[in-house]
This record gives C-alpha cells, structure tokens and sequence, in this order.
C-alpha cells in the first residue's frame, strides 16, 4: 500500500499503463505472506546448496577422510563426534556426514522433481481428459484411478522397488527406477483433484463462448481449460515434490532403496544400526530431509493461498 | 425465399435426453431473417430462445440434440456441414453475444489476446494486426482508452465494459449474423441503454442481420423489426413488431404485452399470466398455452393448432385467431 502511494507521486506515469493478469495479482499476494517466503527461500537454500555442491561441502564426495588420497586431512575417524573439521561427525566409513548430506541434495531434487514430473504429467493428462471429455472416457480413467487409490500403495511400491532393483544392470542407475516407480504410483490423488477443477472450469461461459467464436475441441482444452487449472496444478506439484522426498527417504531408510546411491534416506539406512554410538550419522540426514519438505510444504500451502480463487478479495 | 434472405430455420427440434425423460425444449421452431433486419425472439423463460440460438451455433450442450429440422443460412444448410466445417462459421460468419457478459471472457488472458483469438483463427494475419485490429473495434464499440484496456484483464473491467468487448469480439470478423442472447439481462438499466443504442448503431453500420433474444418487450419495441413470439418451444406468431404490438393475433401475445407495466396506464396492480410454462417433458394436449389461456375451448385441448399464415409474412399457431378480437395493452 505505502508503496503505491509513493511511487504515484514521485514517478511520471510510465508511457503505457498495463493491465495486472491474475498471475501477477497471485504473486503479489504470495510476497505478502510469511510462511510462504520463508518456504521459498529454504527452497532456494537446498537450490543454491544443490548448484554448487562442491563449494559448499568440505571435503569431496565419497572421499573417506584422512585414507583416501583426494583428501588426506585431517586423521581417518570412523563415528567420529561432530567436531570444527567434521561439523556433523563422521560416519562408519568414515566419510564427513556435511559434506555427503550436501552431495544429497541432487539427489533430493532429482528424485522430487523427476517422480512429481512424471506423476503430475500422469495425472494432468487424466484428470484433463476424464474432466473434459465425459462420458466413457471419463468413466474408464476414474475407474482406473480408483484402482491405483485402493491399492495400499507404500507396500505395492516397496515391491515394485524390489522387483525393479533386482533386475537393473547398473547399480548406479538405480535411482532412476526409484524415481520411475514412485512417479507411476503417485498420481491418482492428483488426477481426481484435476478432474474435479476441470469439471468446473468447463462449465464457465467463456468455455461456451470459445466454443461459439469457432475455436476447436483441442484449442479449447489447451488454450482455455488447461491454463484455468494450472494454479492447482502448481500447487499440487509443489506439495508433491515434498512428498516424493519423504517417500523415497522412507524407502531407502527401509533398505528397498537404489544400493550405492547417495539419497539422504540411504545415509540414514547405513548409519542406523549404529544409532548408539553415532547418531550425528542418522540425524543430521533426517533433518535435512525434514527442513527441504517443511520448505516445499510452506511455499506449497503459501501458494494455494495465493492462487485460490475462493480467497480473492 | 426472397434473395435477401440471410438465415431460414423450419422445423427445428432440439431435444434434451435427460434422466427424466425427453424435454422437448424446441418443437418445431420456424424463424426467417433477412439482411440488415434485427428480429426479436421473444418468450418467457423456458421458452426455448436460447436453445434456439444454440442449435443454429450447434452448440447445444449434452445431453441436447437437434434431432430434425433445416438451418438454411446463406444457401448452406447448417445441419449438414462437418464439425470443422461448422467452426467456421462460428465466430466468422454467425457471431454469437452471450448473456452474462461477467463470465464469458477467460480470465488468464488480456483483452488484447481474447480479440486477438478470434481475428486470428479466422484470418491469415500476424498478431500484430490482429492487436491492431481489436484496438480499433474497442474503439467501435465505444470503449474509451483502447490502448490501455488492451492489455487489461476481465477481473479488471466492469460489467457494461465487458459486454461491449463481448460485442467487439462477436464484430471481429465482421459476421453477416449475429445472435444476441439477452445481451443486456445482466446490466444496470442505464447501460443497458447504452448496449442497445450500441448494438442497434453497429448493426446500421455494418448492415448486419440480428436475432435479439429477450423477455423485455420494451427492448423489441425499441429495436427490433420483426417479431417471434415463442412458448414452450414452439412459435405463437411471427410478424413485424407493429403488427404483433399493435395487432396481437395470438392471446399468449396478448397476454405478455398486457403484463408489461405501464406507467401511462395507472393500473392498481401488474396483470400476470396465471400458471407456469408447462413441462416440457410431457407437454400439455394439443395447444401448448391451453392450460393458461382465458380463449380456450375443447379444440384447443384436443389438436395442435397448424402455423397458419395470415399473408404479409405474418404467421399464427392459434386455433381462434380469426374469432378473437384481441386488445394489445401497449398499442396508440
């Protein structure tokens, strides 16, 4: 408000006033909102943490401090306490518990991202398609979500995993199916609260009117329908990508994880047995896993907030 | 058929199957318009107006179907092209102006885009004509500031400037048709005014023919040429707006004009038309408007009455038009 005020004042009408779209209204609420910001900025943190990974750890990846010859000091410990050259302790192997949680990051984000891109797309196309074209179409795909709803899904994906894992060549790619089967199975909640909004975007009159100035089925869906649920479709990936973390934390921690990848779930699978003697080596992952989500679940709840139609003044 | 006719319905059924039963919401609609000719569709709500616009757009939503009838517009019958074929008509050459004009524009886009849709789906130009182009119809349609609004969004306009844009997209192409439902229901009556001056201006202008959908008889006094009075989805009579104003020929007609208020009149209280419009899943035997008119005999209840043309293009669906001796509460 008081900037407006000022800057009516003390700036020349710019040449050309233009209109504020709804996008532009959404993110001038979220910038007024606390948790959301804060949220985004944990977010941009683990980004910043993510991009330049090796300038922000100590020592270099998989590198067993003090034995291995690309970092020689300072001496090998194994659960070694959090001290000033190792901040949150050493682990069993004696890797540096800060610096293998930063080179987690990627992978965090890579797991977040690809399984809610893959499930998002999933569920857009069907929840879309089922909202859009009725009838049997409409029936079949629900049906089907329904499915994939009732299916106890942790025990169906810890299957799957196994299955999966057992039957990859590489150990290495492992991650990749980790994030295939968590995106193949976490898109029906999704896909219904899709469905639902294009249900309702498609009775509005501008989809009528689209209609009668000669605009086609599939302009129509793309050009109208789609942007008019993107706003939940944004929310919903955000929260999503919360989940997709925990989840693959979840099963990592459970040992049905990528062997040899380095997730945050995986650190605590290895330092967990030895929990009594070093628990820097399992906490300081879970927190970190903790913190990523709460951030995306604040900038998630932040922006249905802010995109919310219901909420609009 | 005269060669300036621009559209020529006859016979129209749209039917809507529902879990209820088949609503006959159009029954045998016939409805001529010439060129350059503004042609009110007036009846109460229900009445099968708006279906009727729908069903010459092909836009009836489900589960409705036109399911007999002839939709001749310039020598094309409509209900025989392709889909494709049909969004081409749309928009270009029958422009559609909808009746809340609040809800009829997509939010996430600006004024500008929603212009520039139309233009470009029916015209091979660069966007930036198209822009252009909808600067200047803004203009036409009386909107001050063009450049400005331009870049404006819907949440961003009022009421009575959005119905203009509505009217500004329907003129994009330049249509020789337009189909205006109750264009003006959801304003203020001062703009209102201002709307159909608007439309009536633009329509000499640019020699367009016009359907005016409305309950309002005031309206069709003031704009409309010719007249079809509708109930219950089927036509009472069609003629020019004096005959049907100052000559009633059907006792429905009559009794819409006598529940006009009239100031001038001084009536104690609005005379109303008892009853409702019947269900159209099981309509009333014979006439449709049996049940609520004060004129009716057995005949009435026991045979639809035939279209009969009364000559000079006036048409009546009565079967007592040539006994009765109707008063039109309106006329002098």
């Amino acid at each position: 408000m008081n900037q407006e005020g000022t800057s009516q004042t003390a700036e020349p009408q710019s040449a050309r006033p233009h209109g504020v779209s709804q996008w532009a209204l959404a993110w001038r609420r979220l910038k007024k909102n606390k948790t959301a910001i804060a949220g985004l900025a944990i977010v941009g943190a683990f980004v910043v943490m993510a991009a330049f990974d090796r300038l922000v750890a100590l020592y270099p990846p998989r590198c067993i401090v003090g034995l291995s010859p690309s970092c020689p000091s300072p001496d090998f410990v194994s659960n070694g306490p959090p001290t000033l050259t190792h901040p949150f302790g050493t682990n069993i192997d004696g890797y540096d518990v800060y610096s293998e949680i930063i080179y987690g990051t990627r992978a965090a984000f890579l797991i977040g991202l690809g399984a809610t891109g893959l499930a998002i797309l999933i569920a857009v196309i069907i929840g879309l398609a089922a909202g859009y074209f009725g009838g049997w179409m409409e029936n079949l795909l629900m049906r089907v979500t329904e499915v994939f709803l009732v299916i106890p899904f942790f025990l169906l994906l810890l299957v799957f995993l196994q299955v999966a894992l057992k039957f990859s060549q590489f150990s290495t790619g492992g991650i990749w199916i980790v994030v295939l089967v968590i995106g193949a199975f976490s898109w029906p909640g999704a896909a219904r609260i899709i469905r639902g909004e294009t249900l309702k975007v498609r009775e509005f009159e501008f989809i009528a009117a689209s209609r009668q100035i000669g605009a086609s089925s599939w302009r129509i869906l793309f050009r109208h329908l789609f942007p008019n649920v993107l706003h939940i479709v944004i929310v919903l990936l955000t929260l999503q990508i919360a989940a997709s973390i925990l989840t693959e934390a979840a099963v990592s921690f459970l040992g049905f994880g990528a062997p040899g990848s380095n997730t945050w779930g995986q650190q605590m699978y290895t330092s967990a047995n030895f929990i009594a003697d070093a628990w820097w080596a399992t906490l300081f992952p879970a927190l970190f896993v903790t913190v990523m989500v709460m951030g995306f679940n604040l900038l998630g709840n932040g922006l249905r907030d802010a995109l919310d139609p219901r909420l609009r003044e | 058929m005269s060669f300036d006719q621009i559209l020529s319905v006859s016979g129209l059924r749209t039917y809507f199957y529902t879990y209820a039963g088949v609503v006959k919401a159009v029954d045998g609609i016939g409805l001529q318009v010439n060129k350059g000719e503004t042609v009110g569709l007036v009846g109460e709500s229900g009445s099968g107006k708006t279906v009727t616009a729908q069903s010459i757009m092909r836009v009836v939503p489900t589960p409705g179907k036109t399911v007999e009838g002839e939709i001749e517009f310039q020598g094309k019958n409509l209900l025989k092209l392709t889909e494709s074929e049909m969004q081409h008509i749309r928009g270009k050459e029958i422009a559609y102006i909808p009746q809340d004009p609040t809800t009829t524009l997509d939010p996430v886009y600006s004024v500008g885009d929603q212009l520039a849709e139309v233009i470009m789906r029916h015209q091979p130009v660069s966007k930036k004509y198209a822009i252009t182009k909808a600067i200047e119809l803004l203009r036409n349609v009386g909107i001050a500031d063009p450049q400005v609004r331009i870049s404006q969004y819907p949440h961003e306009l009022s009421g009575g400037t959005k119905q203009r844009i509505a009217i500004a997209r329907a003129l994009s192409c330049e249509p020789s048709l337009i189909l205006a439902d109750e264009p003006t229901t959801a304003l203020d009556v001062t703009i209102q005014a201002q709307i159909l001056e608007l439309l009536t201006a633009l329509k000499d202008k640019f020699n367009l023919a016009m359907v005016l959908i409305t309950h309002d008889m005031g309206i069709v006094a003031d704009t409309c040429d010719r007249v079809t009075v509708l109930y219950a989805g089927q036509v009472c009579e069609t003629g020019t707006a004096e005959q049907v104003f100052g000559n009633p020929k059907h006792p429905y007609t009559e009794a819409l004009l006598s529940s006009v208020p009239n100031l001038a009149l001084r009536k104690k209280h609005l005379s109303v038309i008892p009853g409702n419009v019947p269900n159209l899943i099981q309509p009333p035997s014979g006439c449709r408007f049996h049940p609520r008119c004060s004129y009716a005999r057995k005949v009435c209840i026991d045979k639809d009455p035939e279209l009969e043309s009364m000559g000079d293009g006036r048409i009546v669906h009565c079967h007592r038009w040539k006994e009765l001796d109707l008063k039109s509460a309106v006329a002098s």
